[in-house]
């Protein structure tokens, strides 16, 4: 069972999907220095309406065991500590402990 | 060796902008052309996390024609009712904010900072 941050980090990941391309278009005219300002000014203000889990820099990569939030190897999406016990069960493909 | 003229440039570079097909942009005004350009990221966040169904979501599919029993679940449910009954249950909601301030005058506590 996720843990609530990990189901907010969802929630996020779905809302971005979900209103992207409407962002986009809005970013592209308030943006646009060719366009006449009261227009880029209106495109800002629909951008301002979106609410707050549509944001791509609300998402943050968890940790997909733990939920952790720091210490995540992106290559496996695991905190540092769950890429331990998984490589040392050898779970993970590929990884194996070093020793010279 | 004499100076090139920048009307001569100029058109050096729009001849070089039709050619290659990029847009002519002699001034760097913003388009916000890198908005459009830039592939979408949505797709690829919802993937992160590996799809799971857990067992509270399962018996809601099922429609309760039946059940798996979830022992975490039944202990959680099992540990409110004994705090229930000890008297440690959630607190009743307060139907206006003044019954929350007369609850509180019944505990003699004072709100008002005396």
């Amino acid at each position: 069972m996720p843990n609530v941050r990990v189901l907010r980090d969802i929630k996020a990941r779905n809302g971005v999907n979900a209103n992207e391309i409407l962002r986009r278009a809005y970013l592209y005219v308030a943006r646009n220095q060719n366009l006449p300002p009261q227009v880029r000014y209106q495109a800002q203000l629909q951008l301002n309406t979106f609410g707050k889990y549509t944001r791509p820099t609300t998402v943050k990569n968890r940790c997909a065991e733990s939920g952790r939030g720091r210490g995540i190897m992106s290559e496996f999406g695991l905190c540092r500590y769950q890429f331990r016990l998984k490589a040392l069960a050898g779970e993970i493909p590929g990884v194996k402990k070093a020793s010279w | 060796m004499a100076a090139i003229a920048p009307s001569r440039l100029a058109t050096l570079t729009r001849l070089r902008c039709s050619i290659f097909q990029t847009s002519y942009n002699p001034t760097s005004i913003r388009t916000g052309a890198k908005y459009l350009r830039a592939r979408l990221r949505g797709p690829s966040m919802v993937e992160y996390y590996p799809p799971e169904v857990s067992i509270a979501q399962f018996n809601r599919m099922s429609g309760g024609d039946w059940r798996i029993v979830d022992p975490q679940e039944d202990m959680r449910l099992a540990d409110v009712e004994a705090k229930k009954r000890r008297g440690k249950g959630a607190p009743k909601k307060a139907k206006s904010k003044g019954a929350y301030i007369v609850q509180l005058l019944g505990y003699g506590i004072c709100t008002s900072g005396c």
